[in-house]
This record gives structure tokens, sequence and C-alpha cells, in this order.
């Protein structure tokens, strides 16, 4: 007899430190240590739903303690985490501090554009962000509304006042640059239907060049200039930093955002050779840029804790399991799908032939073949994740919930808000499956009003692909009681619900979006089995 | 937050700030969400806010800066508007140095901290006295990011340096050493070696090729469930295009589990697993499962799956998912046809 959830059960071999002990194998046993502790905790872990909805409406009302002031120029996150927190946990402002909300992000509109970290700073690309999503939220359409009030011409000029010859973005005036911020950049232009192939030509080949060695992408690149035609060379194009969860989901979400630009610009019909020079234009952009996508691959995957470490992520090779990568990694294995990577039309009619050529391999008398552990039947037969979708969301639920609410990067830590947004995206992730899908794709495509604008083939691939996002009927998978532990889908490359992507992706491009099923409630079991 | 100044006085008891009006952030009386400052935080962002709106490039602009950097270093516009007011009164670079050296040590995991260096650093055009400034600072953190990628900029804009280069080996020699688990400094051992095109003495590849297997295969062998030392192993091969299958011998006895009655032989080459070693190693069995998959012959691939099948059921149960996804990939590849 075997059930699916037994914590007393679990593997607990420790990772290994071969007789070797440094800095880093002892602070990972300390680690192991208290998690142990955490996992072996008994009953079903249960979502404290109540506790997190009181951790977050007391910042939103009462309001944040002094400590946060070390957050004053993000004042834009805090207000985003805790309402995209709010939309996870399926639950929603009433009107009045809805526009109580919208009030204080028009606040932070610049006169130049963009959205500044509070009153009275600089604009910058991160609290732009979280202020576009914090309004795709809250926001609606008309006076008052929020989102009329957002000055795009400024907003674009805004960006293009940040762009560097390698393709890349600062920040802010002066600051630095690194993936963060295009992503940040690349999601609001997407949102906001203001992305031009002027503003996004060479970024490509800049996020390519943060790839490193072990798969995963670090802050930034080192561009060098040639002498003769000041352009950016090829190589050396070293990495600023190692391979890390952030900037990771950062540059592959931007990567796959800017898949129909590539699209577009590389195809037959008008290949770059045919525009006018840029400066732009490096060496390195006159070829369609690559990544290493089985490379990535592998090294996600190796960001999973083992067992001991109940399956939570860590952000860099050799480092600690961390909550918010629960997001960073474990929310960017569907971007790899969208990418070719695993997923559904990878599986069919495969698995036949590994079972054949593994019981060939097996009858040589090699193999475990009879240690197929049967307590994994019944999750696996539909889920086609490359990653453990059940033991992060066991990281989540044991390890990664304070129990006075709100949650953590690991106990003994506290909870804050950021955490308590990437740990609840993380574990939405981690229940739902959602993957591109044609048949959506190709209705919204045949939907789609034309306008005669030169841009319009891009808006239009780009407006369709952000809406054909959809989550399998009956591939939910939660971890616990069903009811209580249930999150919303949140959208793979915006991490907004899909219906506020939607809401303000179809008032910006003047479009329709084909209308969703209403999901059937059998649609998510709980996972027991005895 | 600051506690250590209680008795400083406010900026508005100050009379030489006498003549600016604060701005406080809100024009709203309760705001939703808002962050419960402490009296001195709130008191430096309002006359902030009015300095900013004013345009006010002075040497009391930077004593406020000062002042609201040290309450928040997070406060990027704080030190855009610090910069701009440096370069705009021609004040001491070097001065502002000396002072960007004691908050660096105090806010090492800030962003702002490290980019206001690098504004310095790249007026002074003074890269040598960085090296030791920033040992002390990963004395204090080993894994700190921003500490590894400013000394990666500093090397990259100083490319031409042979001062600032030459030491940079030994020091990510003795740093592995320090921590071979360390990933950061494997990462800056690839950024040395291989990410900044080639240095005069290194022209010879093979050689260094070479020089890099053997330094990482013996670090394997030190502790060989690291996967920082497995990592850099595939980016050597991967970045010169060499085979993987170079190296089957050094993989194949970390595979299985350790023989006890070994004897010691000193092999440079393929140096053997150490005494305390955990065997079968992961990453050794995926390195081996992964030159069978190149090896492209049917029995190969076999090998392969058994490999992959045995870290899915047995020694990596964690990732069972990808191990199995390797599997039904390596059965798409025509080899397996
Ligand atoms: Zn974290």
């Amino acid at each position: 007899m075997t059930t699916e959830h037994r914590p007393h059960h679990r593997h607990t071999k420790p990772t290994a430190a071969d007789g070797y002990p440094t800095a880093t194998s002892l602070i990972q046993q300390e680690t192991e240590n208290i998690l142990l502790e955490h996992g072996l905790s008994n009953g079903e872990p249960t979502l404290q739903k109540n506790e997190h909805l009181r951790f977050l409406a007391r910042n939103m009302l009462q309001g944040f303690p002094a400590q946060y002031s070390s957050q004053d120029a993000s004042q834009p996150w805090l207000l985003f985490w805790t309402l995209q927190a709010f939309s996870v946990l399926q639950v929603g402002l009433d009107p009045g501090n809805r526009q109580r909300a919208v009030n204080k992000i028009l606040a932070w509109q610049h006169p130049k554009g963009g959205f500044c970290g509070g009153p009275g700073q600089s604009p910058h690309l991160l609290p732009t962000y979280a202020a576009v999503c914090a309004l795709a939220i809250v926001g609606k359409p008309g006076p008052g509304g929020g989102w009329d009030e957002i000055d795009r011409a400024k907003l674009y000029d805004f960006f293009m006042s940040l762009k560097q010859p390698d393709g890349s973005f600062r920040v802010a005036e002066h600051m630095e640059v690194d993936v963060r911020g295009i992503y940040c950049l690349l999601v609001t232009a997407t949102l906001l239907d203001i992305v031009t192939p002027e503003l996004v030509k060479g970024t490509a080949t800049f996020l390519a060049s943060c790839q490193t060695y072990e798969g995963g992408f670090s802050s930034a690149s080192h561009p060098f200039y040639s002498i003769e035609t000041d352009r950016v060379l090829r190589v050396p194009r070293p990495n600023l930093g190692e391979a890390h969860g952030g900037y990771t989901f950062c540059a592959l979400a931007s990567w796959v955002l800017l898949q129909n630009y590539l699209n577009l610009d590389f195809s037959s019909i008008s290949g770059p050779g045919d525009q006018p020079e840029s400066q732009w234009d490096t060496e390195l952009t006159r070829d369609k840029p690559e990544i290493d996508v089985k490379k990535l691959t592998r090294w996600l995957v190796d960001m999973q804790g083992s067992e001991i470490e109940l399956g939570g992520f860590k952000g860099r090779t050799n480092k600690l399991v961390d909550g918010c990568y629960s997001w960073w990694c474990g929310g960017a294995f569907v971007l790899l799908e969208a990418l070719g990577v695993g997923g559904l039309q990878n599986l069919t009619a495969r698995d036949v032939e590994v079972d054949d050529i593994y019981s060939q391999a097996a009858k040589g008398g090699k193999g475990p073949a009879g240690e197929q552990t049967e307590e994994h039947e019944g999750w696996d037969d539909i889920d086609e994740s490359l990653f453990n979708r059940k033991a992060l969301q066991e990281y989540i639920l044991l390890a990664g919930q304070h129990p006075a609410g709100g949650l953590r990067d690991k106990p003994p830590k506290a909870a804050d808000s950021y955490h308590t947004l990437y740990c609840l995206s993380g574990l939405s992730a981690a229940q739902h499956h959602l993957y591109p899908s044609h048949p959506r794709k190709a209705q919204t495509l045949s939907i789609w009003k034309d306008d005669d604008s030169s841009s319009n083939a891009l808006r239009k691939a780009i407006f369709c692909d952000m809406i054909s996002w959809v989550e399998e009927e009956g591939t939910a998978r939660i971890i616990g009681p069903a009811t209580t532990n249930r999150l919303n889908a949140t959208h793979p490359l915006t991490n907004l619900t899909i219906s506020h992507t939607e809401g303000i992706m179809k008032h910006f491009y003047g479009q329709e979006v084909p209308p969703r099923p209403i999901p059937k409630p059998t649609g998510t079991k709980k996972v027991a089995k005895s | 937050m600051s506690t250590e100044d209680q008795d400083k006085p406010l900026f508005s008891e100050l009379p030489e700030w006498a003549d600016v009006v604060p701005i406080p952030q809100y024009e709203t009386d309760a705001p939703i969400a808002p962050i419960l400052y402490s009296v001195e935080y709130k008191d430096a962002t309002d006359y902030f806010r009015a300095i900013v709106k004013a345009g006010e490039r002075s040497a009391r602009v930077l004593q406020l800066t000062q002042e609201l950097i040290r309450l928040n270093p997070a406060h990027y516009t704080a030190w855009q508007y610090r910069y701009e007011t440096l370069l705009s009164l021609s004040s001491s670079l070097e001065a502002e140095l000396k002072l960007t050296n004691s908050l660096t040590f105090k806010y090492l995991k800030t962003y702002q901290v490290w980019h206001h260096r690098r504004l310095l650093i790249t007026h002074l055009r003074t890269p040598l006295p960085e090296l030791p400034f920033l040992n002390r600072c990963l004395a204090l953190d080993a894994k700190n990011y921003h500490t590894w990628s400013y000394r990666q900029w500093l090397l990259s804009h100083f490319i031409d340096d042979e001062d600032l280069w030459k030491g940079e080996i030994d020091f990510v020699e003795n740093t592995i050493a320090d921590d071979v688990r360390n990933n950061s400094a494997w990462h800056h051992r690839f950024f040395v070696v291989f990410g900044c095109g080639v240095r005069e003495g290194e022209e010879d590849r093979a050689r260094v090729i070479k020089r890099e297997l053997i330094f990482t295969k013996q670090n394997i062998s030190l502790a060989p469930n690291n996967p920082s030392a497995w990592n850099y192993l595939r980016g050597i091969l991967d970045h010169n295009n060499l085979p993987y299958s170079l190296l089957t011998q050094f993989v194949k006895p970390y595979t299985v589990p350790l023989n006890p009655n070994a004897v010691d032989i000193v092999d440079l080459e393929n140096p053997p697993p150490v005494k305390g070693a955990e065997l079968p190693c992961v990453y050794a069995i995926e390195f081996l499962a992964d030159i069978n998959e190149k090896a492209g012959d049917k029995e190969s691939l076999l090998k392969a799956v058994e490999l992959w099948k045995s870290l899915a059921n047995e020694h990596d149960t964690i990732r069972r998912k990808y191990w199995e996804h390797r599997v039904r990939d390596a059965l798409q590849s025509p080899a397996s046809a």
C-alpha cells in the first residue's frame, strides 16, 4: 500500500559532502536539517489562506511597518505584490479601494514618461512594470480609471532614451543595464501595444549574449566595440555574473516575448538586409540570434532541490533553496514549452517506445526494472512537466508559509511582500499547467481587425500569442485539500492572471478575444490515493 | 534604518534649510498601502523632493543625499541626483570613492552602491586599488552577485590593463581552494580563461585547455558531488567544441560505488575519487549518459537510456520527469531509428 502524501516516508538522504566540508556544504547541511523538520510535520499540507489574506490586508489598509522604508523606492512593487497576491488567492478589491489604488499609481507617473519608485522620484523600468501591472489589476478605461491616463507616447520616448548600442537598456538614466529591466520594458510595451521594431532591434542578441556556460542567464554582458566600425563585436562578450534564477526568468520570458519580432525581422520576405541600417545594427544582429535551449533546460531542472530540501528551487548552483525561485525557476518551465521543449506535443505516441526500449534494456539483466515506484501512478499519466510539481508544492506549503501569515524564503525567516507573491505564483505554476494553444491562437487571429499600419503584422502576432495561453482541462494538480489550496493560474509571461492580462490588452489593442470555456469543477482533483 | 544618530537634528530644524519648503509625498491624507515612515526618513525625503523640484545643485544637496542614502541605500533617485550634482559641482570623485567604500561594506547587497562605484571608476580610471577592496568585500560575502559582476565589469572595462589582470588566475585558484563549491568563483574562472578573449601568454589554447581539464578533474576527485566543477568541465568542452568522450576513462569510476580496495595511484589525467567520496555520483552518471547518447550507435543509446533510468528511479528521483524526457528526446533522434 502506498499513499501519495506521507511525509515520514520521505527520502532523507543529505546532499553528499564527500567527507570534504566547505562553507557551502556546512550551510547546506544546516538548512537541510531545518527543512527536514518542517517536512516531517504530519497532516495534509494546507495553504493558510486566511492568515495570508490577513497579512496582505494589514499591509494594504494599515500600512507597511517602518522597516519597509528600505523599499521606499519600490512603492509600485509593494502595491503590485500585494494586489497580485490577492488575485492569485482569488480575491478582488472593492471599488473604493480599487480607486484609491489607481489614484496612488497615477501619482507615480513621471511628467516625462514612465513610472517612478514613488512620487517625486525618477522614472525607472522596474517600477514601470509594477505600476502598469497594478493598473491591469485595479484600473479600467475612462476618466480616472487609470488606463487612459498612461501617457504611452512619453513612455515610448522614455524607453528609447534608455536604449544602448548593444540592444540593451539602462533601467534609468545613468543607471545599470540588466535583463530585469528588459523584461519589465517588454511586458509593459506588450501590454500597452507600443512594441516597434525600432524599440526591440538588437535586444534579442543582447539577451542571447547573457547565457552562461552553465545554461542559465547572467545579469548582463559586457560589449566590446570595433575600432573601425564602432559596432559591438561578436566576441568577446563576457557575462557579468553567473547563471541566476531571477535573471534567467527575465531573459527567457523576454526571449519568448521577442519571438514574433525575430520571426518577422528575419523572415525571407523582409530580412534585416532590406532595412535601412540603424545604430543597433551590430556585427551580430545581421544573424538571427540563438540560445542553447537544451542547456537552459538542464540548468533549470538542476535548480530544483532534492527530497531533503523538500523540492524547493535554488537560484544558483550550490546555493540554498529559496521560496521566491518557485516562480523564477518553477515558472520558467512553461516558457520552455513555448520554445518546444517538453510539453504535451512532445509526449504523445512516445510513451510506448520508451517502455519498449527500456524493457529491452531490462531484459539484458541490467537496470532497476522492478523499482518503478507505484506511488507516482495516477499523477504522472497526465503530468508532462519537466520539473517536480508535487515536490515544489510541498516546499511552499510546508516550509514557505509563515505561521503568522505571509510567505517567505525559508524557515526560520520572516515573511515579506515579495516572497508572499512569488511563493504563491510558484505554487500556482506548480498546480496549473498552461500552454500556448494553437486552436486558440488561430481563433484569435481570425477575429483580429486589421489596420493598414506598417506595424499591423507584428502587433497582430504579439497579441494573438499572448492570448493563446490556456490551461488544459483536467491537468491541474493540487497537493492538499483542493478547495482550500487551489489558486488562480497566472499568465506565464506577465505573472498577472489570464483575465487581467486579456482585459488590459483588449483595451489597448482595440481587439476582441475568443471566449474561454468555463473550467469544469472536476478539472481539479485532490491527489490522494491508497 | 539608522539608530546611531538619535540626536541628529532634522532638516526642518536646521537654519541652513529654512529657505526650502518641504514637499510631502502624497496630496491625499490616507493613501492606500502606505509605508509607516520614521520621522527622520519623512523629513529627509520631504526636503529631497523639494530640492529635486527646484533643480538645485549645491554642496548641501550632497549633504542631504548622503543622509538619505544612509537611511535608504536603495533610493536610486538620491544616488542619481547625487551623481549629477557631483559632476555639476566638479566635486572630488576621489573623496566620493572613499565615502562609497564605507557605504559598500555596509550595503553589499544594494545595486545602487555598486553602480555608483562603477560610474566613479569610469571617470577616475583607477582600477588597480579596486582589487584589494573587492577581496575585502568577498571576505564578508564570498558569493555576493554584485561584487562578482562588478569585478567582471572592472576587468572587462580595463581589458588591456596587464597589471590589473596579471594576478587574476591565482586569485581565482585561491578562491576555489577556499571553497571548492563556490560557484561564483568557478564562473569567474570561466570569465577569466574563456570569456574575455585570448590574453598574452595564453595563445597556446591546447595547453590552456589541458590545464583547465586537469584543474577541474582534480577538484572533482576531491569532492565529486560538486555541480560547480562538473558544469565547468562541460563548459570547457562545449566552448572549445570538444567531445565529452575525451573524458570517458576519467568519468567511469565516479559512476559506480566506491571501490574500497582501490590503491592510491597518481594519475594526473584521470585522478580517482578520494576515500570519502559518496558514489555513484549523479553528475558523473549524467555525463556518461551524454557520452553514450552522442556515440550514435544503438547499443550506446541503450546504455544511455539505462543510465537515465537509474537516475530517474534511484539516484536522482526528484528529477525523474527530466530524465524520462531525456530518454524520449534521445529516442526521437535519427540514431535511434
Ligand atoms: Zn528569495
